[in-house]
């Protein structure tokens, strides 16, 4: 498996489900984000994601290791970069960790700080053959999240 | 002094470009070169506020004096996920 956790193109989430379970760990909590087919009312065929990698590939790092100290949990993130399309995942937050409150809570942070730490950026397509980038957040460091 | 600036996401479209080359004084910063691109580009200067610089995997602050040749990529706002 690769250590990259940028990828190109749609992710395959049984990747990650394939690691082993740490023996202490009882949850297991997953996250993935997929390509939805509407945005605000318009029809949407697929989503170009760029990023700026060398920061972007630091930051999913940062985040896999704050999750860790703030929740006592093993967690891995990665995020698609390229063209998806509907229904391709995007995204995925995988959690092991000792009990389920632990697991939900860093899953739900993890993808939180990632929307707003992370340089990656969606340029949607539509059907009437517009493309456009998302509004998105000034970017903010992982430990402000 | 010659730097160059690489557009991501949306301020590709404000710049009209992936890459912009910019000439400044000695002794510029990345507040120099995030005014004299608002000067070029009005679509960037409305949301300058809102835009970070990366050099290398790191943000910098708008104080950071720049060095000939180097490279600052614009961060508008992210939406990853």
């Amino acid at each position: 498996m690769s250590t990259s956790r940028l990828r190109q193109g749609a992710l395959n989430i049984a990747e990650w489900l394939a690691q082993p379970m740490p023996p202490d760990c009882g949850g297991l909590a997953v996250f993935a984000g997929t390509v939805r087919d509407v945005h605000e009312g318009r029809a949407v065929t697929g989503i170009n994601y760029h990023a700026h990698a060398a920061l972007a590939e630091r930051r999913l790092a940062e985040i896999e290791a704050e999750a860790a100290q703030r929740f006592g949990a093993q967690v891995s993130v990665a995020h698609a970069v390229g063209e998806l399309k509907v229904g391709e995942a995007s995204v995925v937050i995988v959690v092991r960790s000792g009990h389920r409150a632990e697991a939900f809570a860093a899953c739900r942070w993890a993808i939180d700080t990632l929307k707003q730490t992370v340089p990656i950026w969606k340029e949607e397509r539509y059907a009437d053959g517009a493309a456009r980038f998302l509004e998105g957040t000034p970017i903010k460091t992982v430990k402000e999240s | 002094m010659r730097v160059t600036i690489e557009c991501y996401g949306a301020s590709q479209r404000w710049c009209g470009a992936e890459l912009v080359n910019l000439d400044l004084g000695e002794a510029a910063t990345v507040a120099d070169a995030l005014g004299r691109l608002a000067e070029r580009y009005p679509e960037l200067a409305a949301r300058r506020e809102t835009v970070a610089v990366a050099i290398g995997d790191d943000i910098v602050a708008a104080s950071r004096t720049l060095i000939e040749g180097e490279r600052l990529a614009l961060i508008p706002p992210v939406s990853g996920g």
